[in-house]
């Protein structure tokens, strides 16, 4: 018999080699590649280039690849838009490549429309889906097939283009909210030309710039900043000057020598002051012989006169006028702030008649018009379709709202990243439109306001698993086709629109198999770019073909001249006694759009005037906080005649007077848990506006008044305005 | 009373070691997903170590080999063996296979195997009978002094930082 002193002894060795019996090795996998990438090395990072889709602007991206996994994301050395930089934007997709959110497997809505209750289905059954639908409407005349995508360029939109075209469907809009309607209207009256220019900053002695925040946002922000840099340090004897009018101090704003804050709306009248000077002065050859220009009306715009719309004081306008005519070559340029005004093309018209001016146009450090579809010449009039200009499509969005609404559609595809049930006015009332259509179909890789209404979700891989092609809309000079490609192998089982576009063709048969004859998008590609004289594993190895011969620059100025532009003025909704300040929105430095506010990298990156993390703020300044009574760190109830919302008040010295600014990109219900509840979006409360020639969406057009309320939370952030500003020292 | 003798607690601690020795040969054979066998590859049909372990001579690790690898031979040799099947329905099924870690050295060391495939030293240096083993397990107990003799004796570096940066 075991007694208790016995039976412990051998429990004890019993459980001694229980114990360690179960841990002589503790598991650990390792998972080698069921197919090894090609001149792999373990332990060693391969490079891979491809192309940055967090904005238009299209830099090219070398993406550092270890095991398998994106870890880095830097700028492509060899690209002519960015060589080698990268913003923080673009630094930051690595995240919604890992993001837990993604959507990973095709999804059918279960619930009513945005209950949000969806099941996961198989691509097979997706497809079947989708393909019925399309069965069902083909041939129906008009086709009720609507297709709403954000700009798409290169191949992408060739093959979304032929799609619909052989569909029958006329129906393709293209939606982005920053879309440069009024710039292509005013250079079109001015240079004769509906383009981009390109805008040679880094050989400029004197920029101007009018409320553009071309170092954070606008147009090509990593291309312009680095010209910029070119501009202030890269010259022996030179170091260009940079002057900058506009209702807010953005961080632009900040870096110029310069500031002159004007009224919201008045760029236009600032700029014909200061051609005013040019003129009269006889500045420059151009100016002398602009007497026509003069007779036009020129003449009224005396620096007096000028000074009382826009608040800068006429002795000052008269000096930038003598400083920019007396550095040539000078530039002027002109961003959201002003494009967005419903003024809009009228102000960027007379910014672009003082690059008239200057003599400016076709010279380094100045304006040219290349044609950079010059290397597509035997795509005929497809090729337009490779690089169409950056507009915002909005005459377009309002048109199908209304088609929407009256039945028009019985389905829609909705793809990209512009998200236009967040980033529409909710006056449009996008959302209910949208919801008339009896079968909503999105192409998403988040569920975010817009794919969140669909029946049918479809989901496609981040631009880091995903093939492309790409002619970016500035910094080359028509010579460049940047090429994407998977650095990593996807994620999940996703599928890219191209790819399903190409798929449903040859399932539909007949002219659309036709017209979309390839297999994949990649295929599509390789053919496209066969026999350029480069081979293409060299060109994806580089990113692209960056080399092709430029063409030919297309003449700028009218033979007789530019007239003088139209003189209009800003209006603004809402009465000045109810709404007593103007609302200045501007894209977010990190969110852009909107597109950003998903990722964590982004949400802490402190915005570079306010340093607020994490959540949406309205500044206003000092002065105009003390007529209304508030102070910083307030939360405050903005409202417009459109709609309202919360936010604090962060004090800005730099916000002209009776101005309140805010950041788009913010205030999400949907798009993940790092989006939502982050205070208001401003697009809301915009009204659904039109700048007045070009029909752009007008989002600097209405008044607000802020209320104070009790909000829960507090602003964060990364220094104390005080510290940061001292007020009352700055102005 | 009767109280077992220390004999009879010298045999029932045996028995308990005995079984638990036998717990774990049982073990080692289910411890890989596939039972690869080492000796069947390296003793009786001579492949070089390197052939599988191609990152030996170019990377810190020696590296395990993909799945497609195998399915170089294996699409065609011994492809009814049912361990070679396990291989065949990962191929199909484009799944890597996840192995176990059988050789593993302290994380404050660095070991780069280039160094010394590079330098001559045979791979039995380190991983002594792994061509006789059917389930492959780790022989050799790295330890600092096993280590430093072997420098030493070689006129290698045996400064700190050589192994433990």
């Amino acid at each position: 018999m075991l007694d208790r002193r016995n039976f412990l002894k051998l429990g004890g060795a019993t459980a001694f080699a229980a114990l360690f019996g179960g841990c002589d090795k503790i598991p650990k996998k390792i998972i080698p590649f069921v197919i090894p990438p090609e001149n792999h090395t373990l332990g060693e990072a391969l490079w891979y280039a491809s192309e940055c889709r967090q904005c238009p602007a299209g830099c090219g991206i070398v993406v550092r690849v270890s095991e398998g996994r994106a870890k880095k994301i830097e700028g492509n050395p060899l690209h002519p838009v960015n060589r080698g930089k990268l913003c923080a934007r673009g630094q930051a997709a690595l995240q919604s490549l890992y993001h837990p959110e993604r959507l990973a497997r095709p999804f059918a809505l279960t619930g009513p429309r945005g209950s949000g209750r969806f099941r996961e289905i198989s691509w097979e059954e997706a497809l079947s889906l989708l393909l019925g639908e399309m069965k069902k409407i083909r041939g129906k005349a008009p086709t009720p097939l609507l297709m709403l995508t954000e700009p798409m360029r290169g191949h992408r939109n060739l093959v979304a283009a032929r799609f619909m075209r052989a569909f029958g469907s006329p129906d393709r809009v293209a939606w982005d909210p920053f879309g440069q309607d009024a710039f292509l209207a005013a250079n079109e009256a001015v240079f004769g030309v509906r383009d981009v220019p390109e805008i040679d900053i880094a050989r400029t002695r004197y920029l101007l710039s009018f409320s553009g925040d071309f170092l954070e946002t606008w147009g090509s922000p990593v291309h312009y900043a680095r010209a910029y840099g070119a501009m202030r340090q890269d010259r022996a004897t030179v170091r260009g000057k940079f002057v900058h009018l506009g209702p807010r101090l953005s961080m632009t704003a900040a870096s110029a020598d310069l500031f002159l804050p004007i009224a919201p709306g008045t760029d236009g009248v600032a700029a014909l002051g200061i051609a005013h000077v040019l003129v009269k002065e006889k500045l420059t050859a151009q100016a002398i012989g602009a007497s026509a220009l003069w007779n036009e009306g020129l003449k009224e715009f005396t620096p007096e006169v000028v000074a009382k719309k826009t608040g800068a004081s006429p002795r000052v306008l008269a000096y930038v006028a003598r400083e920019f005519a007396g550095n040539q070559p000078g530039l002027a340029m002109a961003g959201n702030g002003a494009a967005g005004c419903t003024n809009g093309t009228f102000n960027l018209a007379c910014v672009a008649l003082l690059n008239v001016l200057a003599g400016n146009a076709g010279m380094p450090g100045g304006l040219s018009f290349p044609n950079r579809v010059a290397a597509f010449t035997r795509y005929g009039a497809e090729a337009g379709l490779l690089a169409p200009p950056p507009e915002s499509g909005y005459p377009a969005v309002r048109g199908a709202v209304g088609k929407m609404r009256s039945g028009g559609f019985r389905m829609a595809l909705l793809s990209g990243s512009t998200n236009p049930a967040f980033t529409l006015p909710a006056a449009l009332k996008f959302r209910e439109a949208l919801l008339a259509v009896p079968f909503i179909v999105s192409f998403a890789s988040f569920l975010d306001e817009t794919s969140f209404l669909s029946d049918l979700v479809l989901p496609v891989p981040t631009f880091l698993e995903d093939w492309g092609d790409d002619i970016a809309p500035a910094g080359h000079s028509g010579e460049a086709v940047t090429l994407s490609q998977p650095v990593v192998n996807a994620f999940h089982d996703t599928r890219s629109m191209a790819d399903i576009l190409l798929a449903a063709a040859k399932e539909l048969g007949g002219e659309m198999r036709r017209a979309l004859p390839w297999e994949s998008f990649r295929e599509c590609l390789e053919e496209a770019y066969r026999g350029t004289g480069k081979p293409w594993e060299d060109a994806l190895r580089e990113g692209g073909f960056f080399s092709l011969a430029p063409g030919p620059s297309r003449a700028t100025a009218r033979a007789s001249g530019p007239a003088l532009p139209k003189v209009a003025e800003a209006s603004f909704e809402g009465e000045a006694a109810k709404y007593p300040l103007v609302f200045h929105v501007y894209p977010s430095t990190s969110h852009y759009d909107g597109r950003g506010a998903n990722l964590p990298w982004l949400q802490e990156l402190p915005d570079p005037v306010s340093t607020a993390v994490w959540r949406n703020w309205v500044e206003i300044s000092p002065g105009t906080a003390k007529e209304l009574g508030l102070s910083d760190g307030d939360g405050v109830i903005v409202a417009s005649p459109s709609g309202s919302l919360e936010a604090f008040v962060s004090l800005h010295p730099g916000v002209a007077p009776g101005v309140a600014a805010m950041p788009l990109g913010q205030g999400h219900s949907h798009y993940g848990k790092d989006a939502r509840d982050r205070g208001g979006n401003p697009f809301s409360i915009l009204p659904a506006r039109e700048e007045s020639v070009a029909r752009g969406p007008a989002w600097q057009s209405t008044r607000v008044s802020l209320t104070r309320a009790k909000i829960g939370g507090r602003l964060v952030r990364t220094a104390h305005p005080e510290g940061q500003w001292k007020i009352g020292n700055v102005m | 009373m009767l109280r077992p003798g220390p004999k009879a607690t010298i045999v029932a601690s045996l028995l308990v070691l005995l079984l638990f020795g036998a717990s774990v040969a049982a073990r080692a054979r289910t411890s890989q997903p596939i039972l690869y066998s080492h000796k069947v590859h390296v003793s009786s049909y001579k492949i070089d170590c390197r052939f599988c372990h191609t990152e030996a001579t170019k990377s810190a690790s020696a590296g395990i080999p993909s799945v497609e690898k195998c399915m170089i031979c294996h699409r065609v040799i011994a492809v009814d063996h049912p361990e070679i099947k396990k291989i065949a329905q990962y191929w199909k099924e484009k799944k890597p296979i996840p192995w176990n870690r059988v050789t593993e050295l302290p994380d404050h060391t660095y070991f780069p195997h280039k160094r010394m495939v590079n330098a001559g030293v045979p791979c039995l240096t380190c991983h002594p009978g792994i061509d006789k083993m059917d389930v492959a397990v780790q022989q050799r107990e790295f330890t600092m002094g096993w280590c430093m003799d072997c420098h030493r004796k070689r006129g290698v570096s045996i400064d700190c930082w050589t192994c433990h940066v």
